[in-house]
This record gives structure tokens, sequence and C-alpha cells, in this order.
């Protein structure tokens, strides 16, 4: 579904990717697995076109997306959840859902994809008409997953979606996005937590310094005995 | 102190203090969007309110459809201002950015002013309509006033109606509080940034007649319309409608009762003093600024 | 670019311009005593603007109160002297008055609270009676064109002087860090008030000069001539077309604009202000940079150099150091009482609460290691520990000292220096100069500006960046930034370094050089570190012990061996299925 061939992009005039690919099948799980700085967010944002590749091509459901602009992904079927959720403070839940459906496409079934969210995570229903700013952590991150489906997305992309999510929580937000994923949406995850990470994932890709350094199969990565180093530190 | 008196004031400066606060809306959205300061907009009253008057003295019609002719004369000139002068800025480093939109800005107000000024002289001028009386005990207000004073507060609600439940106004208020949140979502931010220069400057087109039909407007207005419109940004909170009203109002009624208990020569410093003064004490004024 | 050339050719010029009134034209004098009036005008508004990065769109309010200043002292019979004295003194004072409001503000905000002073200044003078109303203030006629065009060469000689003392002294680089980056700034120890304050009323002696100048020559101010909105802009104008940073920014500017001015006023009865405000609009849109920013000057070899950045004038005064050691003393760990002690630090931003009543003690010489995932609270204790918060509740106690009240930028000097996640370095500077900054700015024990670059060059070798000496900051890549933030927080000459993330993207072999650098901190320079990072292989190597956060508390404080196997840590952080790599 997606594919990125040999991906270069640009923080103005520091190249923060040099030289990435991956390839995410229809309907797979995919982690995006590396350190702080290693370019991770920048790949989720080069996908949905808010960063322009200097190099490269990115292509999702066979066609060419490098350069495209966000609208435009957005209406095709791809949805960011981004770190640091960049939610409406000062909109409430209910609103910030319906900003998720704001392109032409996505307008039609507003109502029907609020039932659906309030339906994954029943605390978005009893605070509807709040602010999201007077949210907790662990619901803000709630409420951009559901505001990111509101598109009806076939590729999502998640952007450490457990930051700042209390212990409790998470669990919950892993099994809906379970149960997303079994509906047929394709993930690709960025993720810190490395178990965390395969935990949900089947395949994974690790970015180092803005290049794919690493990947494979979750229990090929497990095995490895450079892996676990890496990020383990345990020797 | 005859109650009646204050009473006039009063109103006197709820009036101007709700066109102040009509000029306050176009350019609270557009900087609340674009987070950028239109030095030129309160110039766009000026302009336009020689205009409708003019056409007034030459046609005699409707100052209602004048307005309807001037709103979407300056929302294109707004939109094509935008996209062809300020938004190409947004590409360069932030001290170019800012100089840059202020040279623009400050630049187009003495371009309008003084051609405005050329073509139709810098006297000042005005929508001179026979007012009907209506006297309520010692006070008295003019039919235009009242209707005047309706519509500021009919348009009002209908613009907060209108940015609260449309795409559009969704949209602005998106892109205000997250721009990338609001790309994310699918919003051409850009094509926002334009539109809402387009939505501000109409807006300031039915200021611009309704404030000729009640007093006298030159090319020279512009600028003190701006520092006043700022400050009341800065009161109500960018964004914030119903402030922005309230601020307005307050606004006015600190000029009218300046004018009268102390000075006229004073009351245009007003808005200035109060500006400075709120900006020391809040430095972020009351609305709260989200980053991009 | 030898310096002597620069003084021939600027003592040239004044000659010449000084030859001008012999010639007996009125006309020439009174256009060159404009100009030269203008350049005082751009270069001193230039100082605030390019230098320190603030756009004071009132400055020529402080011309106009120079100007009333000196006259009415001059109508009031006041010896000639002293009247200029008045002017400038009266000016500084309200400059000093207004700089406290003002610079609570940043960027637009201050840019528009300038731009409505403007107004506001000529309404006083159109209301007060002292400055005779709209009338304004008329002088008995004399005819002082001469005089007031020699002062005025005097005046632009001293403003030149002036441009070229900020460019090469300590308070100029102190305008030049906080023009980048003001809470980096104040962490290297700048107060970022004072600076702002100082340059500010600088700035508007100078205008005040010229305003009085102006005054005397043409025996008559008012309100609109002195406060108009359109002539305010026209210094501004100037130094922006030039090119606002560079030196010959405000002389390209002048010259280039007073002659348009000067055509259009021949040529053109009508519509001059909109023709004005064209050229803003043009310069706005095309150029905001400056004419001698464009590629067409800078790719000329011979006007080339009118462009240049300041960067490119110190390329050529740094050289590589001669010796490998640091400038730090060396000195054994000092025993006995803790280094840090945070008792109850509680610190919230509005409803989140960020480090959740935290306590811990750091030994002398220790080496630390703060864990925890993102938003754990990790980077904002780092910020209360360096002063760049103030905890809400809870103290804070280095050697001894509780740093209650302490500014951001005490942190430098008592002894506490840090590194940003992100690199914050001044951009537009060079290597040297960002780390020369911490040495320049320790109050007493501030370092001369050629003693600072000279050290800087060795903090820089140690961090391995001896190669890029002379490049400017933003032009390195991450890794070369870490290193630079680290070389700028051991100028800091730190009994306490904080360094957030740096390893994060280092090759296993540079992860080890940085460890041996941290461990030899410790062990020659007695420096006691605390050190973010979540890659444990590199912790692992040489920390004494490791605490964990976790959404703002502590939940492990032990050796590293047995943080790793505690069950709190591994299910928040390292993840359950670490256990079977223990």
């Amino acid at each position: 579904m997606l594919t990125i061939e040999n991906l270069a992009v640009d923080h103005g005039k520091l190249r923060a990717i040099w030289d990435l690919s991956l390839n995410v099948d229809k309907g797979a799980r995919v982690g995006l697995l590396g350190a702080n700085g290693a370019g991770k967010s920048t790949t989720l944002g080069a996908i949905l076109g808010i960063y322009p590749p200097a190099e490269g091509n990115i292509n999702y459901d066979g066609k060419s997306i490098t350069g495209v602009a966000p609208s435009q992904n957005v209406e095709a079927g791809i949805a960011l959840v981004p770190e640091g959720r960049r939610l409406f403070g000062e909109m409430t839940v209910r609103e910030n859902l319906e900003m998720g459906a704001y392109t032409k496409s996505a307008r039609a079934g507003v109502d029907d994809n609020i039932d659906r969210a309030f339906a994954i995570f029943p605390i978005l229903n009893e605070k509807s008409g709040d602010m999201a700013g007077t949210l907790s952590g662990g619901q803000q991150q709630m409420l951009a997953i559901c505001r990111a489906l509101m598109s009806s997305p076939d590729l999502l992309l998640l952007d450490e979606p457990f930051l700042g999510v209390a212990p409790i929580l998470v669990d919950e937000v892993m099994e809906a996005l379970r149960r997303i994923s079994d509906e047929g949406v394709t993930m690709l995850l960025v993720e810190q937590n490395i178990h965390r990470a395969l935990n949900f994932v089947e395949h994974a890709y690790v970015i180092e310094n803005g290049r794919t350094v690493l990947d494979g199969a979750k229990e090929t990565l497990l095995n490895d005995p450079g892996f676990s180093n890496k990020f383990l530190g345990l020797e | 102190m005859d109650a009646s008196i204050i009473i006039q004031i009063a109103l006197g400066g709820i009036l101007i203090g709700g066109l102040y606060a009509l000029v306050a809306f176009g350019l609270s959205l557009i900087y609340g969007v674009a987070r950028i300061l239109n030095f030129a907009h309160g110039t766009l009253l000026a302009v336009g309110g020689v205009a409708a008057s003019g056409i007034f003295a030459a046609t005699a019609w409707n100052p209602l459809f004048i307005m309807l002719l001037l709103i979407p004369v300056l929302g294109i000139f707004g939109y094509l201002f935008y996209d062809h002068l300020l938004q190409p800025l947004t590409k360069r480093n932030h001290f170019e950015y800012t100089v840059g939109s202020v040279l623009v800005t400050v630049g187009a107000l003495l371009i309008l002013s003084d051609v405005a000024a050329w073509i139709a002289g810098p006297a000042p001028r005005n929508i001179p309509l026979r007012f009907e009386a209506i006297e309520f005990g010692d006070v008295i207000v003019s039919t235009t006033q009242a209707w005047i004073l309706g519509g500021i507060i009919v348009f009002t609600v209908a613009l907060h109606l209108y940015i609260k439940k449309s795409w559009f106004g969704r949209a602005m208020r998106a892109v205000t509080q997250d721009h990338t949140g609001a790309t994310i979502c699918g919003v051409k931010a850009d094509k926002v940034h334009a539109l809402t220069f387009a939505f501000g400057s109409g807006i300031v087109a039915i200021a611009a007649v309704l404030y000729a039909m009640l007093f006298p407007v030159d090319p020279y207005i512009g600028f003190a319309l701006t520092v006043k419109a700022f400050t009341i940004i800065i009161l109500g909170g960018i964004g914030n409608l119903v402030g922005a009203l309230i601020a307005g109002i307050f606004l006015g009624l600190a000029e009218g009762f300046t004018s009268f208990f102390w000075a006229t020569q004073w009351a245009p410093a007003i808005s200035i003093v109060l500006l400075l003064v709120i900006l020391v004490i809040f430095p972020q004024g009351f609305g709260r600024r989200k980053s991009t | 670019m030898s310096n002597y050339r620069y003084w021939l050719g600027g003592a040239f010029v004044l000659a010449v311009l000084a030859f001008i009134p012999s010639t007996g034209s009125a006309y020439t004098t009174t256009l060159l005593f404009t100009m030269l009036i203008s350049y005082a005008l751009a270069q001193s508004w230039d100082w605030v603007g390019g230098e320190a990065g603030y756009i004071n769109l009132a400055h020529f309010a402080f011309y106009g109160i120079g100007a009333y200043g000196f006259c009415l002292s001059l109508l009031a019979g006041v010896p000639i002297i002293l009247c200029f004295v008045i002017a400038v003194v009266a000016t500084s004072i309200i400059a000093f008055i207004v700089s406290f409001p003002l610079f609570r503000l940043r960027g637009d905000y201050f840019a528009f609270a300038t731009l409505a002073l403007l107004p506001l200044t000529e309404l006083l003078a159109f209301n007060f009676h002292f400055t005779g109303g709209a009338d304004g203030v008329v002088l008995p006629p004399k005819y002082v064109l001469f005089e007031a065009y020699y002062i005025a060469i005097g005046l632009v000689g001293l403003t030149a002087i002036t441009t070229v003392w900020l460019i090469r002294t300590r308070f100029g680089y102190a305008l030049k860090a906080l023009r980048n980056d003001e809470e980096a700034a104040e962490i290297c120890g700048i107060r970022i008030f004072p600076a702002k304050s100082k340059v500010l009323i600088l700035s508007a002696a100078f205008a005040s000069i010229a305003g009085a100048l102006q005054g005397w020559q043409l025996s008559y101010i008012d309100p609109t001539t002195v406060f108009g909105l359109d002539v305010a802009l026209i210094p501004i104008a100037m130094a922006l077309l030039g090119g606002s940073g560079l030196l010959w920014g405000a002389v390209v500017g002048v010259i280039i604009l007073s002659l348009f001015n000067q055509l259009l006023i021949v040529s053109l009865p009508i519509l001059q202000t909109a023709i004005f405000g064209l050229l803003l609009l043009l310069i706005g849109r095309y150029m905001p940079g400056g004419l001698l920013r464009s590629a067409v000057v800078r790719n000329n070899k011979w006007i080339g150099f009118l462009g240049r950045e300041h960067d490119q004038f110190v390329r050529a005064t740094v050289s590589a150091p001669t010796t490998d050691n640091l400038p730090l003393p060396k000195q054994p760990v000092a025993t006995g009482e803790p280094v840090l002690e945070c008792r109850n630090v509680t610190m919230a931003f509005g409803g989140n609460v960020a480090v959740d009543d935290i306590s811990l003690t750091i030994n002398a010489g220790e080496i630390v290691g703060l864990v925890g995932t993102n938003g754990s609270g990790k980077t904002t204790l780092f910020n209360c520990i360096s002063k760049v918060f103030e905890q809400k509740s809870g103290e804070i106690i280095f050697v001894g000292q509780d740093l209650a009240g302490a500014r951001r930028d005490d942190a430098s000097k008592l002894g506490i220096g840090r590194t940003y996640q992100i690199p914050r370095p001044f951009s537009d500077l060079t290597v040297v100069e960002n780390i020369a900054m911490p040495l320049m700015n320790r109050g007493d024990e501030s370092a001369s500006l050629a003693d600072s670059l000279g050290l800087a060059t060795q903090f820089a070798a140690y961090v391995g960046l001896t190669e890029h000496l002379a490049a400017r900051a933003d032009s390195l890549n991450l890794q070369q930034k870490k290193a630079l933030e680290l070389a700028r927080a051991l100028a800091c000459r730190p009994k306490l370094l904080l360094v957030d993330e740096v390893a994060s993207g280092l090759t296993p072999m540079e992860v080890r050089t940085f460890v041996n650098h941290i461990r030899e901190l410790r062990d020659e320079y007695g420096i006691t570190i605390i050190w973010v990072e979540h890659i444990f292989s590199a912790l692992a190597q040489v920390v004494d012990r490791v605490i964990v956060l976790e959404q703002g508390s502590i939940i492990a404080d032990g050796p590293l061996a047995d943080v790793v196997k505690d069950e709190r840590v591994l299910s928040t952080y390292l993840g359950s299925a670490a256990t079977e790599d223990a």
C-alpha cells in the first residue's frame, strides 16, 4: 500500500533524512523505531505531505504522492495522529472530531464517524461538550486518534500515540488500535518503547541518523543481538 | 448632572464602540489566523467610507445597497493583497517575515490613503441621511442610530454563529489554535489565510458604510482606527468576538466620557494609552496565543 | 581587510563632506545635511533593529523629543551647548522609562506598541501647552546651516564609530545573542533586560541629537513635521533598504532613498506619499533583507564586500588553539557536601503537573543518569535546576545555597551549565563566538572579548570542532550542534553540568569518546554531571547511579544494574519483555 524509496528530507538547511526506504503492505501493522532525532516524525510528516521530499519517492496505492499537499493526501485516505497531538484546545471534543472530517469526501459521514468514535472510546462521549484543552493526557490521545479516524482513512500514521498516556489507559488504547486494525486499516506506528511497539506490529524498520539500518519481522529483530544491544543497552 | 446627558453620551459611546468592534472583528480574525498585523486594516475603512460617501453623493442609492457592492470589492482586494504580497513572505526567515509584513502593510496604508485623497480630496465627507428623532424623555436618538446599533448587534450574533457552525468558520478557528493540527485535518492553510484576509476585509466594508452614515470620514483616519482595533483585540482576546464587542463598547464609552468630562482633544489618546497600559500588565494580551 | 584602510577611507569621506559648504551652494549643503541627519537616524535605529532584533517603530519619536527639548531650551535662553545636553538627557530618560513596559513585549506586539507611541507623542505635542500646540515652536530666525552641518558631520562620525564599536564589544555580542535566542542568552549569563534597555537609550540619544540639529537648522518645529507617520518611517526604510544588521546597510539605504526622495519632490507634485509607500511595499515584498543581501550585490566582486555579514569579518581573527587542555581548573572531586539537593520540588504549568514532589540528592563528583520517557519531567527538572523556571514549591539547594529567586542569568555564574535536548545555538554567530558567550558574561570574572574568543577555541577543540571555528552555528549538522552545546555549557565553568540527550545519533565509537570526556570532566576537573539519556548502553559505561522519572515522579534511584531489574521501570519504560534479556 505504501512504498518509500530512498527518501531524503531537509529541514531548512539541514538534512533530516538521508536515505530511507520502507514498505507497508495493505492491512499490515508496521513499526518505525529509532532514537530521538533519528527522523521518525519527519518520515511521517513527509508521507502526509507536510515536508516536501528533497529526493526519493513515496508511493501510495500505486500512485506517486511525492510532494503532494496534505489536503490531497487526507482526501486520498491517509491520516496522521501527530506527535504532541495537536488538538484544538479551545474547541470542544465534538468540534475537534468534526475537524477531522474537514475534507469534502469526509463531510457526509461526519455523524456516523462520531458515533463510531464514541463507541471506541466512550469517555469521549461523556466529554463531548468539553474543551479539548481540559482533557487529561490519555483522553487527549484518544481524541487525537479518533480525529484521525474521522476521515475514514485506509492508512493511519501514528507518532508516539502512547506518550503521556497513563499506564492504565495504554492497554485500552492499544486494544482500540487493534480493533481498528482488524477492520482493515493499515498502520504505520512510530514508537519509543521497543517492546510495546513489537507487541503490536508484525514488522518493523529501525532508523538511525536518517537512514534505515535494520528491518525485519518481529521475531527476527528480537533475536538479532545487535538490535537488543542498541536499544536495551544491556550487554 | 443630568442623567439624560450621561445616557446620551453613553449611547454615542456604545454606537461608536460597536463600530470600532466591527473593525476589530476583521483584524482579530486576520491576526488569529495569519499572525500578521495588518497596519492597513483601518485604512480600508477610511477608503471604503470615502468611496461609499462618494457613491452616495453621486447616486443617492440606499446605503445598504452600496454596502453590498463594497463588501465583495474589499473582500477581493483583501484576498489578492494577501496572496500576492504577504503569502510569499511566509517562506522567509522570521526577521525578514516580520520586517516584510510591516513594510508591505504600512506601504499599503500610505498608498491607499494618498491615492484616495488625490481622487476624492482630503476633506471629510459622509453619507448624510435625514434622521428622524425618537425621544425618550430628554434623550434623543435618531432612527439611523437605532438601526445601526441594531444592525451591529445582529451582525455580531450572525458572525459569531457563522464562525461557530460553518466549515469555514471552524477552519479559521482551527488554524488559529493549531496550524499544524489544522493541516493534518486536510485544511489548506494558505488558502484559509487568504480567505480570512478577504473575509476580514469584507467585514470592514460593512463598518465603513455604517461609520460614514454617522460620522465624517476622510482618507487619513485609518491608522488611528487600526490602533483602536488592535487595542480591542488585546482587550477582548484574539478570535473572541463577544469579547471584542464588549471591549469595543468599553473603548467607545471611555472616549465619549473623556471627551465630555475632560477635553475632546484627549479622546483619541485614550485608546493608545489604554493599549499601552494593558500591554504592560498583560504582555500576552488577554487572549491565549497558541504557538504554531 | 585591514583596519587602517577603513580609517583612511572614512577620513577621506569626512573631508570631502567638510569641503562642500565652501562651494557656497546652500541647496547641496542642505541636501547633504539632511542625508547626514538621516544616516544618524537610520544607523541608530539599526542598533536596536539589526543588532538586538527589535523593530522599534517609535524611533522617530525620540528624534522629535530631542527637537522639542532643544528648541524649547534655546527659546528659554539656555546656552546652546546645554540645549543639546538637555535634548539628549530628556530623551534618554524617556527611553529608559518606556523600555520597562516595552521590552516585556515580544515580536509583533512590540512593533505595534512602538507604532502606537508615535501618534501618542504627536497628540501630546499638540495638546500640551508648553509645547506650543499646533503652532509648534518657532526659534528666532538665524542662519545656522553651516554650523549645524559641521556638527552633523561630527554626529555622523560618532555614529559610525559607535556602530563599529558595537560590533566589536561584549555588549554588542550580548545583543547579537539575545537577538538569536533570549533564553539561551540568559543561560550564558547575559542579563537581557539591561542590555535591551541600554541599546534603546543609546539609539534614542543619537536620534535626539539628530532632532536637535534639525530643529536648530530649520528654526521651526511642529508636531506633524516631527511625529508624522510618513516622515517617521523614512529612516527605518533607509536602514531596511540597505540591509538591517549590515555595516554598510544604513549608508547605502540613506544615499539611495535621499536621492530618490529628492527626485520625487522635484518631479512629482502629487502622490509623493503614495510613491514612497509603494517603495516601502516593494522593499518589504521583494527585499526585506535589504539590497545588500541580494544575490546581485553579493556576487559582484566590486561591491560584494558591502553585503558581508559580520561572521565573515570574524574569520580572519580566529586561529586554532595551541593546547589540548580545557581552560578549566584541574581539581579533584570535592568531598563532603552534596552539590545539589532537591526537596519536594513541584512544577506545574496550569493544570499540568510536570514535576511532582521530587526529592533527590546529588553528591559531588557523581555522574548520574536521568532516565524516563518523553513527558516524564526530565527537561522540566533541568529547567528548574538551571533557573529557566522557578518551581512552584519546594527548594533547590546548590552547593549549600538555596536557589530560590535566582535569575536565569545567575545560573552560569553560580556554576550550573546545561545543554538543551534540541540544540539552541546562536544561529547566526560562529562556533567560536557561541562558545565565547558565557566566558565574557561572568560578571566580575568576565574575560575580555579577545581572551574569550581565544579560550573558546580550546573548548571547541575539546569537543572536536576545531575544523569549524568560523562556521555559522546554523550550518552545522545535528551532531556538531550537540558538540557545540556541550562546549558552550563547559564554558560556563560549571560545578554541575546538566547534559540533555547528547548521545542519540552518535556511532558507538563517538559514544565512547563522549563517555570518556564525561569521565574525564569528573576525574580531572571535578565536575558533577547529571545526564539525561535513554540509550542505556551509553549510560552503562560511566554512570554511578540512575534516577528514573515517570509522570513527574521518581520511580527508581540506584545503581544501573539494580534499576534495570526494577519491576516498575521495566513495565513503564523498557516494556515487560525486557526481563528476558536482563
